[in-house]
């Protein structure tokens, strides 16, 4: 009695087995297909790794570069603004020299005076006096040449201004330089993980940030008063409780150009 | 005798730039490239105001602002702040240790002056 039940267990068998076989037929294409896949993507990714070291070895001399350009840029606005300092000093020695010269004449102009009041000249005399000592002409030439000096001073104010751009572009590249380090970090450690592949050691690690490198990622040169305003009413809205008087930007402007 | 000021900026550029607008007035300005420096200059000298930058290498401003409040010379000293960061939170830490002004850079030269002379005139 038990062999019928093993004979249909063997046909189940079977059965299974064909099923087996003809899922196999099916899936053998889908392996082969895998495995085509494969051999065309390692070598892809391969080339990707191989990039991405590339790229990775290729990063210290990329911020080694933007340190020279902040260097660089830096030593030139220094000197800049210590060849402004020193034409700025000079207008300002030349300015008092000329008050000081307004000055003296304005005390001979007194002398004149009394002398003219003191001796009894003649109109010749007077007149002669007069040309000699022309005092209205030569002193609103000074005070022109004042005029003059005083552009030149503003002139060179702006020039100072304008080298602040200097500060907020390194700080922009040392930002750079931050993003380029920690890119490079990641590459360094997805190569590693994917493919064990050679990554100059020595060459990762050699990435230099300066230790002086702090920065604002955010620094932008901006002659736009708004940031400044924006300050100043954060500012003013905490001081309301110490009622301190604080000037906005544009009252300042107002003040230093005399309106 | 000349008004004594230190400022603290690491940017060699700032330093001459301040040290330039406010020699100008009049003014004697002692330079330190970070919060560090800054400390070690108060002992030299009496300054009459401290101006710092707040993104600095070693010492921070803010950890310079509280350092200097905390030392007895300088307890009442004007602090002016001078700083590329312009958010809420920086300029509400940096009043909340004790500065007196906040300046955005870039600066108007002018506005440094004005800031100063409101202090020391």
């Amino acid at each position: 009695m038990k062999q019928p039940t093993n004979f249909s267990e063997v046909f189940e068998k079977i059965t299974d087995l064909k099923e087996l076989f003809q899922f196999g037929e099916k899936i053998i294409p889908i392996f082969q297909s895998l495995i085509e896949f494969m051999k065309d993507i390692v070598p892809l990714m391969e080339n990707i790794n191989k990039s991405i070291a590339e790229s990775t070895n290729k990063m210290p001399s990329a911020t080694n570069q933007i340190n020279n350009v902040t260097s660089a840029t830096e030593m030139a606005t220094t000197e800049i603004l210590d060849r402004v300092d020193s034409i700025s000093t000079a207008l300002i020695n030349i300015d008092n020299d000329l008050t000081e010269i307004l000055k003296r004449r304005a005390g001979k102009k007194e002398i004149l005076d009394k002398l003219k009041s003191e001796i009894n000249f003649n109109d010749e005399q007077l007149e002669l006096l007069g040309q000699l000592y022309d005092q209205d002409e030569i002193d609103t030439f000074l005070n022109s040449i004042k005029e003059k000096l005083s552009l030149l001073n503003d002139e060179s104010y702006q020039i100072t201004l304008a080298l602040q751009v200097q500060d907020i572009t390194s700080q922009q590249l040392a930002a750079v330089n931050h993003l380029i380090e920690s890119v490079n970090d990641k590459l360094a450690s997805l190569v590693d993980d994917f493919h064990n592949a050679q990554i100059d050691k020595k060459d990762v690690d050699s990435i230099e940030v300066p230790e002086s490198a702090t920065f604002d990622p955010n620094a932008r040169y901006d002659k736009d008063k708004s940031r400044q305003n924006d300050a100043d009413d954060i500012f003013n809205n905490q001081q309301k409780d110490k009622n301190k008087d604080i000037a906005s930007q544009d009252e300042i402007d107002k003040l230093f150009s005399g309106e | 005798m000349k008004k004594m000021i230190l400022i603290a900026d690491d940017s060699p550029t700032i330093r001459k730039f301040v040290s330039f607008s406010l020699k100008m007035q009049g003014y004697e300005v002692v330079a330190a490239s970070d919060g560090m420096e800054a400390v070690e200059k108060l002992p030299q000298h009496n300054f009459e105001l401290i101006i710092t930058d707040l993104n600095m290498p070693n010492m921070d401003g803010f950890e310079l602002i509280r350092v200097i409040r905390e030392n007895p010379n300088y307890k009442e000293t004007p602090i002016i702040i001078l700083s590329s960061l312009s958010e809420s939170e920086d300029i509400e830490r940096g009043m909340g240790l004790g500065a007196n002004s906040y300046l955005v850079k870039p600066f108007d030269p002018k506005r440094i002056q004005y800031e100063v002379a409101k202090y020391l005139n």
